[in-house]
């Protein structure tokens, strides 16, 4: 059931609307209570397990659906803004839960217990039947998804385009919308109420890390969630044995959520392409390399023949001294530069690729004061950065676009472009 | 009026939004295959028109119809290109999703695409010069590239009217040309392109038929009769600012604002 939550859960992350499931599941809460109290009315004892939860689950669906229509109402005829309404339905529908719940308690406090098991979730308790009943409504909501694949994506990605492809989106938007209510329905019995909206969304967040294609991005979830589900329903069946002294209950609900929160997170850390990790080594990545063309270029700039000694060099760089000894080290290393007694000296190389970069500096602050129209005195800085973007191709473009200038707005001479022609 | 000649008809058309009029009384023949040019100041209704004629947004008056029919008989005859900015580009389809979606309509609910289809996404992509960029996710292709994916998922739906809304807005040169190029070739198949347009540098070169807007029809015709000073000064001049104003004050006060 994790896996169907989690297939729901990223249309809705889809369409923007994270919100909609926490909102739902609280919605969720006074119908789960008024089934059990239907079940205390008709004298249900606790015995007829398939009864009550049936009840339950009924309950909870129409809440759900009234929940829902609630929002949608008070969004459409009192312009309130989607989120105020969200958060308005979420705690209306749940004080009223909470306030049928507090008088069951005296009335039927067998039943209570049962309802008390909706709210944070009970998966350990579930028999053969309620696995029938969960496994049959999972199979829907998949069933559905499979077949309404396409009309999904392209809704959730342009609703007016898909009005004009004639798609009738009222019809697949209240699919969706009963999509949502099932797999909030099927969830609240075994992660509960509060933490059903972690198992709608973390699974899409996660699997969104890993791919850019939405098939793809179905079939992660699913196995994300499925994943979390069995791992957190394990380890609150195993941990609590290994323990026996510390007396220590795990309930399912919340592992399970611990569990794919846990992985969501780490998703977000360390996913290639979208990772946070990742990335900021990429952009330490980038720093290094414009720190290396930076000290070239310095080199360059003082003199491209004679060597420079380290002070003369950190005197026009705005990094850590460490920092720069390290790179020219590098530089040193890789052949761009070469050690002497005094102090470093470009080699070769070095020195095309520093006039490259120079040139590629001065072509830009051309392009800019020539065709941008800014002003002569403004374009170093934007300069300095586009020195270390810019391709052989927009190069190539931008010296076919300026008719390969040779001297820039501060009168600077442009290096001739070096890379094909070979040689200083 | 009706005959078969005549592509789209549109007879007083009336659009608000809320309680503000965007289109007043638009009527207007437009022949089958010309390239039409949409021009007008920005808030002149010229998306709304569209969208419209589309039935996207619904009019308060007015009848629009297709080649004689009413909209729903020709759904599939008419494709659209929405603004680029209107969807999230960062959205987890690649390319090839994106243009295949333009047969979604075509095949019905429930039905996954087939081989056929598949082939025609090939095809069509090809022909906007993004074969090698049809497995990327659409938020790694350029500007012009994503305009030019736009217009393959509308030619994919092999339609005999398009509309395009700013289909040059912020692309490069060379997509602007390919744009036009691939127009031309419609214009050649016997199809009619409304294109809402912004530089009015290039209408002459690029259209043949013309629409100018203020939110309300102020011209409609061959661009060389249409196109001239006076009425460039009556889309985009001073005058309209009072009316404009008229229309302001009569929202604040239906609105019961102060």
């Amino acid at each position: 059931m994790c896996l169907a939550s989690a297939l729901v859960g990223v249309i809705v992350f889809l369409k923007k609307q994270s919100l909609l499931g926490e909102s739902l599941t609280h919605a969720a809460y006074p119908g789960v209570i008024i089934g059990v109290a239907c079940a205390g009315l008709f004298d249900i004892g606790t015995e007829k397990e398939i009864t009550i939860s049936l009840l339950v689950m009924l309950g909870a669906f129409f809440s759900a659906i009234l929940g829902l229509l609630a929002i949608n109402y008070l969004v459409k005829h009192f312009k309130t803004s989607s989120d105020s309404a969200l958060c308005f339905v979420l705690s209306a529908f749940f004080g009223i839960g909470l306030t049928i719940a507090s008088q069951i308690q005296f009335t039927y406090s067998s039943l209570y217990k049962q309802a008390q098991m909706y709210l944070y979730g009970q998966a350990a308790t579930m028999t053969d039947i309620h696995i029938l009943i969960y496994g049959i409504l999972c199979a829907l909501i998949l069933g559905t998804i499979v077949l309404f694949y396409k009309e999904i994506l392209v809704i959730s990605f342009d609703r007016t385009y898909a009005t004009s492809l004639n798609i009738n989106t009222r019809l697949v938007d209240t699919i969706i919308f009963f999509l949502i209510v099932l797999a909030v329905v099927i969830g609240i019995r075994s992660v509960g109420i509060v933490l059903m909206s972690a198992m709608l969304i973390a699974p899409a967040v996660t699997a969104r890390q890993y791919t850019n294609k939405l098939g793809w991005m179905f079939a992660l979830a699913a196995f994300f969630g499925a994943f979390s589900g069995f791992l957190g329903n394990y380890l609150s069946v195993v941990m609590p044995s290994y323990f026996p002294e510390a007396k220590i209950s795990l309930p399912t609900g919340p592992m399970i959520v611990i569990i794919s929160s846990f992985i969501c997170l780490l998703s977000l850390l360390f996913a290639p392409e979208r990772g946070f990790v990742l990335r900021l080594i990429r952009i330490a990545c980038f720093r290094y390399r414009c720190i290396c063309e930076n000290l070239l270029k310095a080199i360059w700039r003082l003199d491209s023949d004679k060597e420079i000694s380290f002070n003369e060099i950190a005197s026009h760089q705005n990094a850590p001294i460490w920092y720069l000894k390290f790179a020219l080290n590098r530089l040193v290393r890789y052949g761009w530069i070469e050690r002497t007694p005094i102090g470093y000296r470009l080699t070769t190389d070095g020195s095309i690729r520093a006039a490259r970069i120079v040139r590629l500096h001065r072509l830009w602050e051309v392009y800019l004061v020539d065709y941008l129209g800014v002003g002569a005195e403004r374009v170093h800085r934007s300069a300095e950065e586009m020195e270390h973007i810019i391709t052989p191709e927009l190069e190539k473009q931008l010296a076919m676009l300026l008719k390969d200038p040779t001297h820039d707005p501060h009168d600077q001479p442009i290096p001739p472009n070096t890379l094909h022609a070979g040689g200083a | 009026m009706t005959n078969c000649d005549t592509a789209l008809e549109v007879l007083q058309l009336s659009v608000n939004y809320d309680k503000t009029p965007v289109l007043w009384d638009l009527s207007l023949n437009i022949p089958i295959g010309r390239i039409v040019g949409i021009v007008g100041p920005n808030g002149a209704g010229k998306s709304t028109f569209l969208k419209a004629a589309l039935g996207l947004i619904k009019s308060i008056s007015g009848k629009i119809k297709f080649f004689g029919k009413p909209l729903d008989a020709v759904r599939q005859r008419v494709g659209y290109v929405p603004q680029r900015e209107s969807v999230d580009w960062d959205f987890p389809i690649t390319v090839r999703d994106l243009v295949l979606m333009g047969r979604y309509g075509s095949l019905g609910l429930c039905r996954w695409p087939r081989q056929a289809d598949l082939a025609a996404v090939d095809h069509y992509l090809s022909l906007v010069g993004l074969t090698a960029y049809a497995d990327r996710q659409i938020s790694q292709l350029s500007g012009g590239q994503q305009q030019r994916a736009f217009i393959a998922r509308a030619l994919i739906q092999e339609a005999d009217i398009y509309f395009m809304d700013e289909p040059f807005a912020g692309v490069d040169m060379a997509t602007e040309t390919a744009i036009m190029a691939i127009l031309h070739e419609l214009k050649n198949k016997g199809k009619t392109v409304f294109v809402v347009h912004h530089d009015l540098n290039t209408i002459e070169s690029y259209f043949d038929w013309l629409i100018m807007l203020n939110m309300r029809l102020i011209a409609c015709g061959p661009v060389k009769e249409v196109f001239n000073a006076d009425t460039l000064n009556m889309t985009y001049g001073k005058s309209y600012a009072l009316f404009n104003e008229a229309i302001k004050l009569s929202h604040h006060k239906t609105q019961g604002n102060r």
